[in-house]
């Protein structure tokens, strides 16, 4: 039996889709078309995705502090071999079957030849931007680091005396031999200190995305088995695995010589979930920044808002057009994304608006739609861990279940919210 | 030498009705091209040292009557015919996506091309008004079947005025020749200075107003808007480029050159219409929430600059007169290009739905680029052709009619305004999501807007290059006017 038969309808202006939740569906409508849609994005997203949490781990534990680090996004032979903790035969926690443990081969032929399929010397694909764009990592790393207070326990612990001293001996270490450095530090202790706790995220977001890699090609390589159907079955998927992977470690581990340094030590206890996934979902999909772009906000005319909390520009509100304006995600993502599409979604895109040559924009849109089915996974599987079944038969548990999905809904009534036309398959 | 202007389209109008439409097409833009080619021919023949008619062309025909045919040219018609022929090749690449029944299309706007060419190059008053005719039913054609929602009602209306402007026009040409007991209708043997003043300004006054209409002026211009914005834009862009600029060169040609001591008896009054049309073209611009209606109501005031030129009469005003016509018709074409590419992609022209077209990705980065530059260009700014024409309009008639002209020199600020408005509206800002979903504009639809462009640019940069086919026939013409003056005066 339906939660609707057993309660009210819901009044919400989102009724419809409560209504969806409640079924077990996901915010995004269940077509065909948006399936192969959000899963050849969910491909096409998880390359760049592969470098990006290599690159992540890379800067926090080797760049760590170093002044003029040119070099941070030319990524060592080490870390593209560097094992994936939940994908390939050395896992150490395996959660699905499929996918190489060291970066994926499209990957690696990128990162040679590039765009312009020619192999050139790296400096030059590097200034021509014919390679992953990190900048856009960086840049969910900082929403991530800037607002705060989203639930956890990760940012109290980088103001804890713990972390400081930790940080101090770590500091000292990188900059032995270096007086000037030191000197410094000795100076503006808070300085490195601060750099070292964005140092953190780049860690906490790296190992966050470590798991999110393997599980969309994982989907991918489902999708092309046959063995997805429908959106929500792409959905469960992923709740599935956000409980799955709950429990992993976020730690900050840094290797200066042989020796390393732990700066949030996994016995910390740290947890994927809510010191990562939670956090990234709500300073990434919902906040992030009024971002530099073809559209101006002007704080002192209100048009940002005073409280970071109300922050409303991530992608589940993102316009991906003009290109460059407010949101995540900035056309960097779109660029990167672009490099990899699976051939079908490049057919489809072909088929619509002006084919190839606004591809970006396509792209952008069905990665708005695919967020909106991740952040679907996020809402059930929070109602799952905080509420109740959703075939409970006690009225009042679903009376529960619907004030959740209605609060969850109710973040989407700005008229900035994309809800409304991801709803609409005209919506490209 | 002239013949082949006329034989060429008329002909070509002729094989492009009976021919299939892939043979008609390429046959009606090799018409055009024959033509603008064989006017670049005339311009290496033409005697820059003479101020007088050229290459003329004279048979006999209806004899009785006095209807003879007879040709020929100088600096006034010479860069009108270069801009007609140029046109018609442009109109003739307008937005031709979905076309139906090309070859009527084209055949007819070959047709007009004859017409205004006839018309320019006519020698012989009867001979100019057949010519002056003939463009009418074409145009109504064109309006009436290719036009927009109202197209009945603006192909009527443009008729009715147009037909009675040609009325007038040859109620003055009759009343002149026969009044002046000229033994025929050739433009030579007029001997109109032996008249009175009274009968020279009732005459006057008839073919201004005849030539004011199709010019059109204030208050004979309610044809304009409407025409101009149920019309095609292929059709917009003869109408406004060249068709209403034979208004301007009656006036010119059969006003200033004919009645030279009524022209100055009446040239305050004429400046006086002129800055009322500058003003109110402005004004009523500005208002406008259409950007093609925008664009029309423009074009009464950037016309309204070339009466005051001619009314001033002096050597550069009228050489101004005559550059501002060669400039309008090229800006106005060129906005109403843009403007029929806007309104074809987007499917609309309202300025409170348009915006966010320099998008790009999603816009129209190219068309709206060019349409910024078309709008600076009307706007005066320098480095274009409508800065040189302005400025040698303002220039020359700011010592005949001071007043008028710092009047239009502050109008020529309104057009900064109304396109401001226009460009801030429909290229800035943001590209509206709902909306855009605007099929790609392609190069070889708007490779006519980058010549015009190219000639705007360099005409802009290098007036002289246009100035001096047009200097030679203005020099005698404000001779004679002022000799006339001298004579009133005594």
């Amino acid at each position: 039996m339906t939660t609707t038969l057993k309660i009210p309808p819901s009044t919400h202006p989102y009724a419809e889709i409560i209504h969806r939740l409640e079924a077990g569906g996901s915010m995004l409508p269940d077509t065909e078309e948006n399936l192969m849609q959000i899963i050849g994005i969910y491909k096409a997203y998880a390359v760049p995705m592969d470098f990006y949490w290599r690159d992540l781990l890379y800067i926090a534990e080797r760049v760590f502090l170093d002044p003029l680090p040119f070099f941070k996004y030319f990524l060592p032979q080490e870390y593209l071999d560097l094992p994936n903790h939940y994908a390939g035969e050395t896992a150490d926690f395996r959660v699905w079957q499929k996918g190489e443990a060291s970066a994926h081969p499209e990957l690696l032929e990128f990162m040679d030849k590039g765009e312009l399929k020619k192999k050139l010397p790296k400096l030059f694909h590097h200034l021509w931007h014919d390679r992953i764009n990190m900048e856009f990592a960086e840049a969910c790393m900082r929403a991530m680091l800037w607002h705060q207070g989203m639930g956890g326990l990760f940012y109290d612990y980088l103001e804890s005396e713990e972390y400081l001293g930790n940080c101090d001996r770590a500091i000292k270490a990188y900059f032995k031999g270096n007086p000037l450095m030191l000197g410094l530090y000795k100076l503006f202790p808070e300085m490195f200190y601060e750099k070292v706790r964005e140092l953190s995220y780049y860690a906490n977001l790296g190992l966050f995305w470590e798991v999110m890699a393997p599980v969309f090609f994982e989907m991918s390589d489902r999708y092309d088995a046959g063995e997805f159907k429908t959106v929500p079955d792409a959905m469960d998927f992923l709740v599935n695995g956000i409980f799955i992977a709950a429990g992993r470690p976020i730690y900050h581990h840094v290797y200066i010589g042989d020796q390393c340094y732990e700066l949030i030590p996994k016995s910390k206890g740290f947890m994927w979930l809510y010191e990562a996934a939670l956090p990234y979902v709500e300073a990434v999909f919902y906040r992030t920044a009024p971002f530099r772009g073809t559209k101006s906000y002007n704080a002192q005319a209100q048009q940002v808002p005073a409280d970071q909390k109300d922050f409303h520009y991530g992608i589940l509100y993102a316009d991906v057009f003009p290109v460059g304006t407010a949101g995540i995600p900035p056309t960097l993502l779109m660029q990167d994304m672009l490099h990899f599409l699976p051939p079908y979604l490049v057919d489809y895109y072909q088929q619509y608006c002006r084919g190839e040559d606004d591809m970006l924009i396509q792209l952008g849109i069905t990665f708005q739609r695919s967020m909106y089915n991740v952040t679907s996974a996020v809402i059930q599987a929070l109602r799952t861990a905080l509420l109740y079944p959703l075939d409970d038969p006690n009225p009042e548990h679903l009376r529960k279940n619907r004030q959740f999905f209605e609060a969850q809904m109710d973040r989407f009534l700005r008229p900035e919210a994309r809800l409304n036309d991801i709803q609409n398959q005209d919506y490209r | 030498m002239l013949t082949p202007l006329l034989l060429i389209p008329l002909l070509g109008a002729i094989a492009v009705a009976f021919l299939k439409p892939q043979i008609s097409r390429p046959l009606a833009a090799l018409s055009s091209l024959a033509s603008l080619a064989w006017i670049i021919y005339l311009f290496t023949q033409f005697n820059l040292q003479s101020g007088a008619i050229q290459f003329s062309e004279f048979h006999r025909w209806v004899e009785p009557v006095g209807l003879n045919y007879s040709l020929g040219v100088d600096g006034l018609s010479l860069p009108l015919l270069a801009l007609n022929s140029l046109l018609t090749l442009i109109a003739l690449y307008t937005n031709r996506n979905n076309l139906e029944r090309t070859r009527l299309h084209d055949g007819l706007i070959l047709l007009i091309n004859g017409g205004i060419a006839g018309a320019l190059m006519s020698q012989n008053l009867l001979l100019f008004i057949i010519f002056y005719e003939l463009e009418l039913i074409p145009f109504y054609l064109l309006i009436n079947i290719w036009g927009g929602e109202k197209r009945g009602y603006a192909a009527t209306k443009f008729l009715l005025y147009t037909a009675v402007s040609g009325l007038l026009v040859i109620v003055g040409f009759l009343g002149t020749t026969f009044a002046s007991q000229s033994p025929s209708f050739e433009f030579t043997d007029l001997q109109v200075q032996n008249l009175d003043l009274i009968p020279q300004l009732v005459l006057l006054t008839i073919l201004l107003i005849g030539f004011g209409i199709k010019t059109p002026l204030v208050p004979l211009h309610t044809w304009m808007p409407d025409t101009y914005v149920e019309a095609s834009p292929a059709t917009t862009v003869l109408l406004g480029g060249i068709f209403a600029k034979l208004g301007t060169y009656g006036l010119l040609r059969f006003g200033l050159q004919l009645f030279p001591t009524a022209w100055q008896t009446i040239a305050p009054g004429l400046a006086i219409i002129g800055t009322v049309s500058v003003i109110y073209g402005a004004i009523s611009a500005i208002a406008q929430r259409d950007i093609k209606r925008m664009v029309a109501y423009s074009s009464i005031g950037h016309m309204g600059y070339i009466l005051v030129a001619a009314a001033a009469g002096t050597e550069l005003s009228v050489l101004g007169a005559i550059a501002q016509m060669i400039a309008h018709g090229l800006i106005l074409a060129l906005l109403f290009f843009l403007v029929g590419i806007v309104e074809k992609t987007t499917g609309t022209r309202d300025l409170d739905i348009l915006n966010g077209l320099m998008n790009p990705i999603r816009g129209l980065p190219l068309t709206s680029a060019l349409l910024i530059l078309a709008g600076m260009a009307s706007a005066g700014i320098p480095g274009l052709i409508g800065f040189a024409a302005e400025f040698i309009v303002f220039q020359g008639s700011f010592m005949a009619f001071p007043i008028p002209t710092l009047l239009c020199i502050l109008s020529s600020g309104l057009t900064a305004v109304y396109f401001v408005i226009l460009i801030n509206r429909t290229c800035f800002g943001k590209l509206d999501n709902s909306r855009a979903y605007y099929a790609r504009v392609s190069f070889s639809q708007q490779w006519p807007a980058l010549v015009l462009t190219a000639i705007i640019i360099y005409f802009g940069l290098q007036p002289n290059a246009l100035l001096r086919w047009i200097e030679p026939t203005t020099t005698p013409l404000v001779a004679e006017l002022h000799s006339s003056i001298i004579a009133l005066r005594e």
